[in-house]
């Protein structure tokens, strides 16, 4: 005899689709777990920055003591674990739930549970880490790389390290649930037609994201079970072998999640200068290999962190990072090939896209001069490496950000964002973070460590120091104007329909927002037969147009 | 070789590199600005070709050719910079702990070091002029790290291992050391003085321990 069949009352698409916040928190629609993902992270966004405005208020003058040194290296760890693992990582992980399902004609994402247990991971560790704040010794003070043996029990007392460790670990475990859902979607539920080389840059852009979360990511958690262990009894982590494995472990993620906070952004980049010069995006087969090439390659250049550690391969990883010169020079000539022969309109998105090139340019050649130990044995650990990370990740991945941001808000949203106001957010940005971080390099060749809480009056640091705030504040402006542009375009409502851009993905032919499963009777999936389906539709419907005309 | 000089001629030969690359960079997304200007005004539309598949490969072998000359470089730099090291003249045990620094002349009974109370008496590690001095450089509670920023040369301090650097200081002076490791509360303050004296000096400096 078989059991009765247990029937499990399923919400219909109509109850699901209700705005209440049950079914917003416990969602099983990508959309919405993207949409969770990336409103997270913005709001993270603004604490963790609001934190660098102090630390920069403090570093504007020598000798100032608005913070004392325990708060402020309890806001720098906030600020760096803060913006790399709580927020980049999750703002370029969120644009693929949102984004990657639509694109490749799914109707819904794989796994979606264990998407939404994996945000629900990151919300949970990020409460972690700014619970640290209220205990009695305050947050971790030991750095976004928490390197034993200061983590560990014995110099580092009070709870914030520990929940520290066990935020990290919870927001890593939540990245690693959504990107190998992810994954699962983009590789098998795509519409039948949307074979491989017929995805989009994006698409292809977070494939490689999360190949490399998964690869990455679990040595992070092994790592972090060493600081946990030697939180508990450091007595028995006092040989130098732990500390090297540690940091070989950490950076083995370390590295690869620097291009975790980078491929999605890549992917902004392209499309809406694919979108906005009303261009296919060049290179396409070049990109797309070189993405591969370049993620294979980003699991193992961890080492060149490890330089002036006398206990590393310094050649070897020299070579492997040098080499990554390659697929980013192939990447780059995508970008130059797109542009070339276009018809610009220059929106706020593609005025964020067109700024990502040369800034993120100045991250990547300057990462090449570090990439040589003889060169990083005088830079590394200085304000030189904050420079170049900060053109790398602010100048470069969140400029990215802002251009997917502004290309899809429409399509997410159903409402315009104002123009107006997004082309003075991306000016003060670009004003703000040039003058901001220009002045990291000069200050880091001229001998200034990193994690200083003050300097001294007379080290040479004062005027460069104080350039280098004037321009944070300056970001604190533009990102002021931002959220008041969120605020604007809600009460203004601008409806925007399902293709505002004349973009050339499938996600475009949807409404905006989508349907609940994506594509309905009314907005179907329509034949896909290159990365660039709405395009081929139009320009074989002027080429019909002119073949009548001519009859 | 003098000691270091290998930073500055790669440092000096990539930022060119890197100048000239962001200049083609630029030079690049000007001139297809002012070319897409020219296309609408012809009443062009964009143009439709997505690949140019020989103009690619031949980028890439450029592209190939620019990272072999530049990792030819970083290795030859890399070996220029620490070859065999000669013979020291001196060893110096180097120990950083929370929040000072402790020198010990190996073979002699000198160990000195400083009140590290804030910025004033702060240590001073002793070499003598023109001759080789091997640091022993290492850490008794947490990672630190020594950074000399004139001298252009950093190693990081473990607690339980001992890292090794040959230094050759060729004129007297006196420059500021700084920790280049996040070591807790006052990392920001935890600097020391390398001075170089005359060999005889440094004698009667080891003979008395007084500088």
């Amino acid at each position: 005899m078989t059991a009765p069949v247990k029937v499990v009352p399923f919400p219909s698409p109509a109850e699901e689709e209700r705005d209440g916040l049950p079914q917003w928190l416990l969602t099983t629609d990508h959309k919405r777990i993207g949409i969770l993902t990336i409103g997270t992270a913005l709001f993270l966004f603004f604490l963790n920055g609001a934190l660098a405005l102090t630390m920069r208020a403090q570093l504007a003058q020598p000798n100032l003591h608005i913070l004392s040194p325990q708060a402020y290296l309890q806001f720098m760890t906030q600020h760096g674990t803060g913006m790399i693992a709580l927020t980049i990582t999750p703002l370029a992980i969120g644009l693929g739930v949102y984004l990657v399902p639509l694109q490749v004609g799914a109707p819904r994402m794989a796994a979606p549970r264990a998407a939404l247990l994996g945000y629900w991971l990151y919300v949970f560790g990020s409460l972690a880490l700014i619970w640290g704040f209220v205990t009695p010794t305050g947050g971790s003070q030991d750095g976004w790389w928490g390197y034993t043996p200061l983590s560990s029990g014995a110099y580092s007392q009070g709870e914030g390290m520990s929940l520290w460790t066990a935020g990290t670990f919870l927001a890593a475990v939540g990245m690693l649930l959504m990107s190998a859902t992810m994954l699962w979607t983009a590789l098998r539920m795509r519409a039948p037609h949307v074979t491989l080389p017929r995805m989009p840059v994006f698409t292809w852009t977070e494939i490689v994201t999360c190949l490399m979360v998964l690869s990455g990511f679990p040595s992070l958690l092994l790592g972090l079970g060493i600081v946990a262990a030697s939180r508990v009894d450091p007595a028995r982590f006092t040989t130098n072998g732990w500390n090297i494995a540690y940091q070989n472990l950490f950076w083995f993620y370390g590295h690869p999640v620097v291009y975790v906070m980078f491929f999605p952004f890549v992917g902004c980049v392209a499309e809406s200068l694919a979108t906005f010069t009303g261009r296919r995006f060049f290179g396409y087969k070049g990109t797309v290999l070189s993405l591969l090439v370049f993620a294979a390659g980003s699991m193992s250049v961890w080492g060149h962190h490890l330089f002036a550690s006398g206990q590393n391969v310094n050649d070897y990883f020299s070579l492997t990072s040098i080499f990554l010169t390659i697929p980013a020079g192939v990447e780059y000539f995508g970008f130059l090939g797109t542009l070339w022969g276009g018809r610009f309109r220059y929106t706020t998105s593609m005025l964020f896209a067109l700024a990502f090139i040369p800034q993120f340019l100045i991250g990547g050649l300057t990462g090449i001069l570090v990439a040589n130990p003889a060169i990083d044995y005088h830079v590394n650990n200085s304000y030189f490496i904050l420079g170049h990370f900060h053109y790398t990740l602010f100048a470069g991945s969140v400029f990215g950000f802002f251009a997917g941001f502004y290309l899809w808000f429409p399509k997410a949203t159903g409402i315009m964002l104002n123009e107006r106001l997004g082309k003075l957010h991306f000016l003060l940005l670009t004003i703000g973070a040039n003058t901001a971080f220009i002045p990291m390099f000069f200050l880091g060749y001229d001998g200034m460590p990193r994690w200083m809480a003050t300097y001294p009056a007379g080290a040479g640091f004062t005027t460069l120091s104080l350039i280098s705030s004037i321009g944070a504040g300056i970001i604190g402006l533009g990102m002021c104007v931002f959220a008041l542009n969120l605020y604007e375009s809600a009460r203004a409502k601008v409806p925007a329909g399902p293709n505002p851009w004349l973009a050339h993905t499938l996600e475009w032919s949807t409404s905006s927002p989508p349907p609940r499963f994506n594509f309905n009777l009314t907005y179907p999936v329509i034949r896909v037969h290159s990365y660039a389906p709405l395009l081929n539709l139009r320009e074989r419907a002027l080429a019909a147009q002119q073949e009548r005309r001519e009859a | 070789m003098p000691f270091r000089s290998a930073f500055s001629q790669l440092f000096t030969q990539d930022t060119i590199i890197a100048w000239v690359v962001f200049g083609l960079v630029i030079v690049a997304m000007t001139g297809a600005m002012g070319y897409s200007w020219y296309r609408g005004r012809k009443g062009m539309g964009p143009l439709k070709a997505a690949e140019a598949n020989r103009l690619e490969l031949g980028y890439a072998g450029a592209l190939i050719g620019m990272v072999v000359f530049l990792v030819i470089s970083s290795f030859a730099a890399n070996a220029k910079d620490y070859p065999d090291p000669p013979k020291p003249a001196v060893t110096v045990t180097v120990t950083g702990y929370q929040w000072c620094w402790r020198f010990h002349y190996e073979g002699t009974p000198v160990t000195s070091s400083g009140q590290c109370q804030g910025l004033r008496d702060l240590p001073v590690l002793e070499v003598p002029i023109g001759q080789p001095v091997r640091l022993n450089v290492t850490a008794t509670d947490v990672l630190h790290a020594v950074w000399v920023p004139q001298w252009r040369f950093k190693l990081y301090a473990y607690p339980g291992h001992v890292n090794s650097i040959t230094i050759t200081i060729p004129r007297a002076g006196r420059w500021i050391a700084r920790c280049a490791q996040l070591c807790g509360v006052y990392h920001y303050e935890m600097d020391f003085w390398l001075r170089a004296v005359p060999p005889a000096t440094f004698q009667r400096f080891l003979r008395t321990g007084r500088p």
